[in-house]
């Protein structure tokens, strides 16, 4: 394949060319209440190719490789079209030519693991979640692994091969008591790692389920504004959500007026707020050496000492904007195209501690852990998956139905403390952006205490 | 040169060592056209083709995919292997059976090349741009070609050719202290069904509308659910009816079937028979017909959504709403599910207008974020507005920040009802739905 790749590229008439070819091999087990709903290994070949022709981009994507150079001379010909049509000329910033081969040593590669291995240990966590009490109505348990050969190359003269595998597990359990009290406690993971991540995980298929159980004899939350404790599972799919994407160059980079809204050196938070996006923390998901155009990973201060430092790219972005790329230009699979995506994205550790936080809040709200969120630029909104009352400056009684909302530029200034216990975590699920779902990021935060948060909910 | 194995030929080479199996074969080829800052930006080719295999094998089920069509061997064996402790199959592949007439392909469609979805797209772009030009406009058009081929080892034999067409857009409006983005989207499988002009028309109503921002109190009020608005209170009945959840017994509709617990005025309809309509087909993804289904006729619960698999189990008849992508997509690599053809809300009697005309004050909710998060099952809902209009004395003042909205979808719709436009619309492709006002909404804001 290699020479077959290389042979393509040099017929390429195109001004860049660029192919990527995935191998997959992946299994799924997944089990709704004692029903094995999929029990699945199957594989996957396929392939992308970008064309730069006089700024315009072409793109074809394909499962067979029968014929290559068609298919650079397809994303050739759109190009053109794109080119004649487009008044807005793409370039890309400069970038070393890198070769390298990247291969993983995993201690359990799940590819050697059997099915019947997988299956069996999935059923034996959902059958604790069924058996633990007969308030629990259904589960849902997923067991997903995925190893992926990514072959990159371009007409600069880079060629990377990199295995890049992925497990994840979720577990949840739904708890019913009487006709309307539904509830759900969930537990979702992913690590770059092999099978061995997902053994001896028994607690956390009890912690899903006495969560259920909990929030049964919960109060719903009342509506209003609060003094709010994050904490670091929330905290970072807040910063993620209300604020990575924002960092993420090819939003702006060809909008004048938001650039001008989110200019460098911008005041964006308190002064001891730092937001890093870090290209690489050793065994979580989605942690490669390189992004999908060959760039090696980076570690970006999006925001420094409460001011807005930098924004993430890719090389087309960068080369827009005057600056390098920072190794974020991320494809899910092959069939989509390399576009700006975060890694690990934190919130890095204060010097509060919780005991801290909790004084002076006479009323507030403890919100844990995340059903996921959504942003719209300067809106955002995220979901707790349980939360506490905070009274007096003591943690109270277990609420639920949290869904905190607001304006990120306002949130960002409204924080109040920053906790001293950072911890950053994969989840089952993933980020998605423009159709492109659910590519492996990690998010994460220490506990970080907010005033005039939103909440939804019934009102009082 | 690798030599493809035809569909037929490895159904025939698995029968042998099963009790029953089904392939799914997909071929297809999309084109879309990207426009980003009002620009033409992409054009990208996307020719996909896999093979999804199904087994029953001494009565368990096994499943693998592969985009490998010269491979007959890894397919085969990694369905086999699935099968030695999948789940005990409860149904059998169906022979084919007669089915609706629907209309799921255009000559017109199929032959879209690049320049036309090009100028689709401009057309949307120069219109939205014509408002406002300091707008920042994004817009896409694409078409899709599908020719799926479902053979089983029943005898059913089904080669469907589809067409899609769609076109998008999005502005966003930058201000100090206040951006908005404003999106709207049309498909169809038919080409001439597609409206750029009306997509931007829509589009630019909102911006107008949204021009001046005003504060909203949080206390309980009358919503008026419109447009992408309507997904909040559709998702719990896309849970609700589906047959597996009913199953399952974590349906609240589960025990309700014949019984009124809605507004007599309110029925929802799945229909996969509607010519051209975008998730339209005679046959759902496993071989059985579609139909025009009554799930909620005046308030009463008329019937559940089943595949193969949950009919089975449920001891039901598959309603032909077994398809392998749901709304998050999928395509070959998924088993079966169930899901919705097309949603269709008969309308009411009173114009939209006229709703707005005798409210005092309401919110009208036209998208939210965060869908389908927080408790669907139990009907429950709990929203950030992204795009919603104060009405105040009968008429939109503005559009307001920073709100969420909360309720039961269930509680809201038995005795809430004010009332159902009478001029449906498609949104989003696969919902066919006048506006819903609600009363007693708890809408909370900063």
């Amino acid at each position: 394949m290699h020479e077959q790749i290389l042979r393509a590229l040099e017929r390429s008439r195109a001004d860049y060319t660029e192919i990527r070819i995935e191998r997959e091999w992946r299994t799924e087990v997944a089990y709704r209440k004692n029903n094995l709903e999929n029990l699945e290994s199957s594989s996957e070949l396929g392939g992308i190719v970008r064309c730069l022709v006089g700024g315009g981009w072409g793109i074809a994507v394909f499962n067979s490789l029968d014929d290559l150079d068609k298919r650079v001379e397809d994303a050739y010909r759109i190009a053109r079209a794109v080119s004649s049509k487009a008044p807005e000329k793409a370039a890309l910033a400069p970038a070393q030519a890198v070769q390298d081969e990247v291969r993983v040593t995993l201690k359990k590669d799940p590819r050697s693991v059997s099915l019947r291995h997988k299956q069996e240990l999935l059923q034996k966590y959902n059958e604790l979640m069924l058996k633990y009490s007969d308030k629990i109505v259904s589960t849902n348990a997923r067991y997903t692994d995925s190893f992926k050969e990514v072959t990159y190359a371009n007409s600069e003269g880079t060629f990377i091969v990199e295995e890049r595998p992925d497990v994840t597990l979720l577990l949840s359990a739904t708890a019913r008591e009487g006709e309307k009290n539904i509830q759900t406690g969930a537990e979702s993971h992913g690590w770059l790692a092999g099978f061995e991540a997902v053994e001896n995980q028994e607690e956390k298929a009890l912690k899903a389920t006495q969560r259920a159980l909990d929030l049964l004899h919960a109060k719903p939350v009342t509506a209003g504004v609060y003094t709010v404790i994050l904490d670091p599972d929330l905290a970072g799919v807040f910063i993620h959500e209300a604020f990575g994407h924002l960092c993420e160059a090819d939003f702006l980079f060809k909008n004048p007026r938001l650039q001008e809204v989110l200019q460098i050196g911008r005041p964006f938070g308190v002064k001891e707020l730092n937001v890093v996006d870090d290209g690489y923390l050793p065994g979580l998901r989605g942690n490669f050496k390189y992004d999908d155009e060959g760039t090696p990973r980076q570690k970006v201060y999006l925001i420094k000492n409460g001011v807005l430092n930098s924004f993430l790219h890719s090389r087309e972005t960068a080369a827009k904007m005057g600056t390098a790329p920072t190794g974020n230009a991320r494809a899910v699979n092959y069939q989509f195209e390399p576009i700006v995506r975060m890694r690990n994205t934190y919130i890095e550790a204060g010097s509060a501690t919780f005991e801290q936080m909790l004084k002076g809040i006479d009323y507030g709200i403890y919100a844990c852990g995340s059903f996921g969120g959504q942003t719209m630029i300067e809106q955002f909104t995220f979901r707790a998956m349980y939360a506490y009352e905070i009274v007096r400056g003591q943690v109270g009684e277990l609420v639920r139905d949290v869904v905190l909302t607001g304006n990120v530029f306002e949130t960002l200034k409204n924080i109040e403390m920053i906790g001293n216990d950072l911890v950053i975590k994969g989840t089952s699920g993933g980020c998605g952006k423009d159709g492109q779902f659910p590519l492996p990021v990690t998010t994460g935060g220490p506990h970080v205490r907010v005033r005039n948060v939103t909440i939804g909910g019934k009102a009082a | 040169m690798s030599t493809q194995i035809r569909a037929t030929d490895l159904l025939e080479k698995v029968a042998k060592q099963t009790d029953g199996a089904e392939l799914y074969e997909l071929h297809s080829v999309e084109l879309p056209v990207r426009f980003r800052s009002g620009a033409l930006e992409s054009v990208k080719v996307v020719e996909t083709a896999g093979r999804a295999l199904r087994v029953i094998k001494d009565g368990r089920l096994g499943f693998s995919t592969t985009t490998d069509l010269s491979d007959d061997t890894n397919l085969v064996q990694n369905a086999l292997e699935s099968a030695c402790f999948g789940d005990p199959a409860p149904f059998r592949f169906p022979a084919k059976q007669p089915a609706p007439s629907v209309r799921c392909f255009d000559p017109r469609a199929e032959q879209l090349d690049e320049q036309k979805l090009i100028a689709l797209g401009e057309e949307i772009v120069e219109k939205i741009k014509a408002y406002d030009s300091t707008l920042d406009v994004e817009a896409w058009a694409f078409k899709e070609l599908e020719e799926v081929t479902l053979c089983n080892t029943s005898g059913l034999e089904l080669v469907s050719q589809r067409t899609l067409v769609g076109i998008g857009a999005s502005a966003t409006r930058a201000r100090e202290g206040d951006i908005l983005i404003v999106y709207d989207q049309d498909s169809s499988r038919q080409a001439d069904k597609i409206d750029a002009a009306a997509v931007a028309q829509r589009i630019i109503e909102r911006l107008r509308l949204a021009e001046r921002v005003v504060p909203v109190e949080t206390k309980t009020m009358p919503v008026i659910f419109h447009r992408g608005g309507v997904q909040v209170l559709l998702i719990p009945f896309l849970m609700g009816l589906d047959g597996r959840n009913v199953f399952l017994g974590v349906s609240p509709l589960r025990e309700k079937l014949n019984q009124k617990v809605f507004d007599e005025r309110f029925s929802l309809i799945d229909d996969g028979t509607i010519d051209f309509a975008p998730r339209s087909t005679p046959y759902d993804d496993e071989g059985t017909p579609t139909a025009r289904k009554s799930l909620i006729e005046h308030g009463v619960v008329k019937g559940f959504l089943y595949d193969l698999k949950s009919a089975g189990l449920a001891k039901a008849q598959p309603t032909g709403n077994g398809f392998k992508s749901g709304f998050m997509g999928g395509g070959f690599r998924r088993p079966p599910g169930i899901a919705f053809t097309s949603g269709v809300i008969p309308p009411g009697e009173k114009s939209l207008d006229q709703i707005i005309k005798d409210l005092d004050e309401a919110l009208i909710v036209e998208g939210v974020m965060g869908l389908g998060g927080g408790n669907p099952l139990a009907g429950e809902f709990s929203n950030t507005v992204s795009l919603g209009f104060l009405v105040r004395k009968g008429e939109i003042v503005g559009r307001v920040k920073n709100t969420m909205i909360a309720g039961n979808v269930y509680d809201l719709l038995k005795d809430k009802l004010i009332a159902l436009s009478d001029c449906p619309e498609w949104v989003l492709g696969f919902v066919h739905t006048p506006a819903i006002a609600l009363d007693g909404v708890s809408v909370a804001s900063k």
